[in-house]
């Protein structure tokens, strides 16, 4: 893709047009932000995995700057520029250029500069309700645009989250689990660690004397005897984190390991939940079903599931044409809540033609003084043209 | 294009030497041509081939870009320097010198962290007490983001270094290192200890041909006879 053809970039803009004024009559604010953004926001929500699928380079100040790797953080800033408390609502809409770094090569299907239209509401209090609204809107742009054919991926993120606190367990492991659940590989083997063997490798080498003595519950005490041991063994303190931190963190960790191991029937109803994969309103059943043969109640994050199908059943949203999924949204790390993807059978379920979700935490992320409710959904709009060609 | 065989080794240090004696051993004899100040030579006895000498970190460049057919100098080079070092050159074979780890290392008083897993764990409440993601000090930014990508760790930011990277953490100025070692002695030195799965790539100076130079007949006709002798 070295160059467009003007009638591409013709078909692309009229394209845009459409989309964009079905978001504008449904009350959204077209804005167009900066195209280059500081690398500082990016790589903090992101991580520096941001730099292996960005153009990330210095200014000649010595500034960090990234091309804009999707156009929802830049709306935040601007949200938060007009509204620096963040809390006001507001609606937006937008068409521009997203570019991502593509390690095997550029080609089509994986461009490394792309056009991104899509909408974001920040604020709106009523989550279920503003969640299918936005999907709503967008499904209504794309068959504005002609498309016809389309199916739907969706997930909840909050289901997982309330399972989790519903569970009997010492929260640093809930919040350890929450954490891994972006990575698939390292919650298996994290949830494996908390059911079977105590996690002895974090501390191996370390005379089990000193584990045994350390009490999270005394810190100075811990202190005083990773001290001792540190003069024993000729250990220098090296670096920023301090004696305190060190041995507290220790202390939790020989606490961990003392700790009773989760029950089998735990994990075994962690993993049953991830594996769920049904039809929107059969998939709720399932999970119902999961709880109530294990005692366990996430009843009012399940009715927010349910409302929300509610809501996008009464916007006109056919219900059936979507499949939910429990694990999706693992590797979009910063959506809380509901996430929902588009797809086309001519391009596959790898390439959708337009996703989002929720991001509760990303407006905090990007400056804002408290977590502030926000939902947005983007459509790829090459592969919407291409899918609306045939 | 030349048809002649671009031969990159490295223009100085013990790479250099053990380089040409390895060649040597197997009857291959580089020797300078014209000036002993200058940066070309040859191999006697063998037509069609021009040696380059180049620093062993250009080397990677010149194999990368097809500068060069073949070239000696370290996988660890390779991989830092190509995200697609499978498919732009071929590792023909370890020549068994210029061993180095390239590893992660913490300080040794870190006894709560052995593993990149409990790197991971402690990253929000580092960030939440010190105001900041830890800082890891490299020059190997492409195999550290690569190894820590695999291992799920990614709150972490890294500091380019381009020399005495194992003093940063006693410094100051990073929290943690990547880097490379032959025996551990300078790690332990300045306090620092290698993680539990802290091996990231156990690198030698190996032959390697690059895949998207100009190979023609009379080239791989070279490339054999040098692979011959060195029984690759």
């Amino acid at each position: 893709m070295v160059a467009e053809t003007a009638r591409e970039f013709e078909a692309l803009e009229a394209q845009a047009h459409t989309l964009l004024s079905t978001f504008v009559e449904a009350g959204h604010e077209a804005v167009a932000p900066a195209v280059l953004q500081p690398a500082d926001i990016y790589l903090d929500v992101i991580g520096e995995a941001l730099r292996a699928r960005s153009y990330v380079f210095t200014d000649p100040d010595g500034d960090e700057y990234c091309l804009r790797p999707d156009l929802t953080v830049p709306i935040c800033r601007l949200h938060l520029e007009r509204h620096p408390e963040g809390t006001t609502q507001g609606n937006y809409c937008y068409n521009g250029s997203a570019f991502r770094f593509q390690p095997r090569g550029a080609d089509a299907a994986h461009p490394r500069e792309f056009r991104q239209c899509g909408i974001e509401a920040i604020g709106s209090a009523d989550a279920e309700k503003t969640d299918a609204q936005t999907l709503a809107r967008i499904l209504k742009a794309l068959e504005a645009a002609g498309l016809k054919e389309w199916k739907l991926r969706i997930g909840d993120l909050s289901l997982f989250r309330a399972l989790l606190e519903a569970i009997d367990m010492p929260q640093r492991w809930r919040e350890r689990l929450r954490h891994r659940f972006w990575r698939p590989l390292a919650f298996r083997e994290e949830l494996e660690n908390l059911t079977h063997a105590a996690a002895a490798k974090n501390a191996a080498d370390l005379p089990d004397d000193l584990l045994t003595a350390l009490d999270p519950g005394k810190p100075e005490e811990a202190a005083k005897k990773v001290c001792a041991y540190f003069d024993e063994q000729n250990i220098d303190l090296i670096g920023i984190r301090t004696l305190e931190e060190i041995s507290l963190n220790l202390a939790r960790i020989a606490a961990d390991q003392r700790a009773e191991r989760l029950p089998e029937a735990t994990a075994n109803l962690i993993e049953g939940y991830i594996g769920v994969n049904a039809p929107a309103r059969a998939a709720g059943a399932r999970v119902k079903d999961l709880m109530r043969d294990t005692g366990v109640d996430i009843q009012p994050a399940l009715d927010c599931y349910l409302k929300r199908l509610q809501h996008l059943s009464d916007m006109g949203v056919d219900i059936a044409r979507a499949e939910f999924s429990a694990e999706f949204g693992r590797s979009l790390e910063y959506y809380t809540g509901f996430v929902f993807e588009v797809l086309v059978p001519d391009l596959g379920d790898k390439s959708p033609v337009a996703g989002g979700g929720r991001y509760d935490g990303l407006m905090k992320m990007c400056g804002a003084p408290e977590d502030v409710p926000a939902v947005g959904g983007a459509i790829h709009t090459e592969r919407l043209l291409k899918a609306v060609r045939g | 294009m030349t048809e002649r065989l671009q031969f990159a080794l490295p223009s100085k240090g013990r790479l250099m030497e053990q380089a040409t004696e390895v060649l040597a051993k197997a009857g291959l004899e580089v020797r300078k041509t014209g000036n002993e100040r200058g940066y070309r030579g040859e191999i006697v006895g063998l037509k069609n081939l021009d040696i380059l000498f180049v620093s062993a970190s250009e080397i990677a460049w010149y194999l990368k870009t097809g500068k060069a057919h073949l070239g000696i100098t370290g996988a660890d080079l390779i991989q830092e320097r190509m995200t697609d070092w499978e498919t732009r050159v071929e590792m023909l074979k370890p020549l068994g010198f210029g061993f180095a780890d390239v590893v992660i290392a913490v300080p040794n008083c870190w006894l709560d962290v052995r593993t990149v897993s409990n790197l991971d764990e402690l990253a929000g409440g580092f960030r939440a007490t010190h105001g900041r993601w830890f800082r890891v000090a490299t020059k190997y930014i492409n195999l550290s983001r690569q190894y820590f990508v695999a291992k799920g760790f990614n709150d972490y930011r890294i500091v380019e270094s381009l020399g005495a990277t194992e003093g940063t953490p006693a410094a100051g100025t990073a929290d943690l290192i990547v880097d490379i070692t032959t025996t551990g002695t300078t790690l332990k030195a300045n306090g620092l200890r290698i993680l539990d799965d802290g091996i990231i790539l156990k690198s030698q100076a190996n032959l390697i041909a690059s895949n998207v130079a100009n190979w023609t007949p009379q080239t791989r006709e070279v490339q054999n006879e040098i692979m011959s002798r060195l029984g690759a």
